[in-house]
């Protein structure tokens, strides 16, 4: 499918916070209670529309154990946005929030966008981190931030694409330069022809291959 | 779903209904797409195959596995041979504990695994119990909340943190344990664990030993085989692609004889030769592009 351009985003947080349940209830709009834990780097990708250009955003999530870290690090580099979780019902998680931007600080370039969420929000009576805290936290570091559900998918959508808006208003406003690609954009190939239809990227023969 | 909520977090869960499994005990994801004749046909001379392979094995380690050291030392020829042909599944627990040292840790330990399990208490308590229900979460054995599987998982992996406090328990090592569990009791898999993480090599394992580059090798002959299936798909579908090789693609008799063959070493310099010339291509047309950009 053609696309008008295509983000990075990177998935990352503590281990067990929802990391990847929220990645398959924005791509596959479904909530998995029993799944594989991941180890090293997942994927996932989809298509999401802002001011009807198409843009594909590719989600790559990754292990919260301390263990992994030196590995998960080398996909910060070309990251365009990033979602940091944490889990409200476990105090811990919101604690380490500094240490993980401090790492996002030294291998992300300075203009990755940055969105906090409070995931299992669903879990309100297990509450241990409040919103204020976590708006708090967001306002300090110049961070976006919701609470969010993987299990019953409040806020999944609104966080990735108001993401995403944000990384196309920095397009805009020429805060980003598109042509380095270290700020974790690509330009798709055929930008104008959502409307002809029936054309995909294979058609395209321009330079630069594998998106 | 309705079930679920009505029992209690500390209960044994519910028996899972039956679902078809897979040898190994994995639920089926999908209807097996082989033909029926086929699959008996080439089920029948694989069942004979293995029948003469485990009557040759039995010989080979003598009864629990007394023989495996001498024979071991008198024809490792032999040994490595069998084993690359494949150690039978029904002896493969006690195999691998002969082959890793394992069970001489044990017999020079004993009690120990008892004590680390009874009587110890790991800082990695919870991180374990958290991974818990996320390892093999599609084996029938592991299924069950707080079953004999989850359980035995638990025990092997929070023995290891006490034993090894250095390491502690870092994920990735339920699904060593718990391949492991499938084979042997508790106590056998957690010295085998040793074994393998801390490299308890023994004298029998010498020459034997083929360390991580099998692995790399296993892997290239995987993507040699799939290479032109591979070559023509798009990025997101290759990521799933490599998780999902199709079952010919796994056959050991194919693919084992094809990763013996590769030759890592020297593959690898030829890899980074063809890796300069490819980058020294795409170095010259971004340059191309800078003068390009420059004359507009």
């Amino acid at each position: 499918m053609s696309y008008a351009y295509l983000f990075k985003y990177i998935i990352i947080g503590d281990t067990g916070v929802g990391k990847s349940c929220l990645l398959l209830q924005f791509t596959d709009k479904r909530f998995q209670p029993v799944h594989d834990l991941t180890i090293g780097v997942e994927f996932g990708a989809r298509m999401i529309t802002i001011e009807n250009k198409p843009i594909k955003l590719q989600i790559w999530d990754t292990a919260g154990q301390e263990s992994f870290r030196s590995i998960t690090r080398s996909y910060y580099r070309g990251a365009a946005g990033a979602l940091l979780v944490y889990d409200i019902t476990r105090r811990e998680t919101f604690n380490h929030l500094a240490s993980w931007l401090e790492d996002a600080r030294q291998h992300a370039n300075a203009n990755m966008t940055v969105m906090l969420i409070g995931n299992k929000c669903d879990l309100s009576h297990r509450r241990a981190v409040s919103t204020e805290e976590g708006e708090q936290f967001a306002k300090e570091h110049g961070l976006i931030f919701m609470e969010a559900s993987a299990k019953t998918a409040q806020n999944v959508e609104e966080a990735f694409i108001s993401t995403a808006e944000k990384i196309y208003k920095k397009i805009q406003d020429g805060v980003i330069d598109i042509s380095n690609e270290s700020y974790g954009i690509k330009i798709g190939h055929e930008t104008h022809t959502t409307s002809s239809g029936g054309r995909d990227g294979t058609s395209s023969q321009a330079g630069s291959c594998c998106s | 779903m309705e079930k679920r909520r009505v029992i209690d977090d500390y209960e044994p869960g519910p028996v899972p209904p039956q679902k078809p499994l897979d040898r190994f005990g994995f639920i089926k994801q999908d209807a097996s797409s082989t033909p029926e004749g086929l699959a008996k046909s080439r089920l029948i001379v694989e069942y004979e195959r293995e029948a003469i392979r485990v009557r040759k094995w039995r010989k080979m380690i003598g009864v629990g596995g007394n023989d495996w050291k001498h024979y071991a030392r008198r024809k490792p020829h032999v040994v490595k041979r069998r084993i690359r042909k494949g150690i039978p599944d029904c002896l493969r627990g006690l195999v691998w504990q002969l082959i890793s040292g394992s069970r001489d840790l044990l017999l020079l330990n004993p009690g120990v695994y008892e004590q680390l399990v009874i009587y110890e208490t790991s800082a990695s308590e919870l991180d374990i119990i958290r991974d818990i229900s996320r390892t093999f979460p599609s084996h029938v054995f592991f299924q069950q909340r707080h079953g004999p599987g989850q359980r035995s998982l638990y025990n092997v992996l929070k023995a290891y943190s006490v034993f090894d406090r250095d390491v502690g328990y870092v994920q990735g090592m339920g699904f060593l344990a718990g391949l492991l569990l499938l084979y042997m009791s508790e106590e056998d898999a957690f010295w085998l664990l040793v074994a393998l993480l801390k490299g308890a090599i023994h004298a029998p394992m010498e020459g034997l030993y083929q360390g991580v580059k099998i692995v790399f090798k296993v892997g290239l002959a995987l993507l040699k085989y799939c290479h032109n299936d591979l070559i023509k798909l798009s990025f997101e579908k290759l990521v799933h692609a490599l998780r999902n090789f199709p079952e010919d693609a796994m056959d050991p008799d194919t693919l084992l004889p094809m990763a013996f063959s590769i030759k890592v070493s020297r593959s690898l310099a030829e890899s980074k030769n063809e890796y300069e010339k490819q980058n020294g291509k795409l170095m010259k047309s971004t340059e191309l592009m800078e003068v390009h950009k420059q004359l507009h």
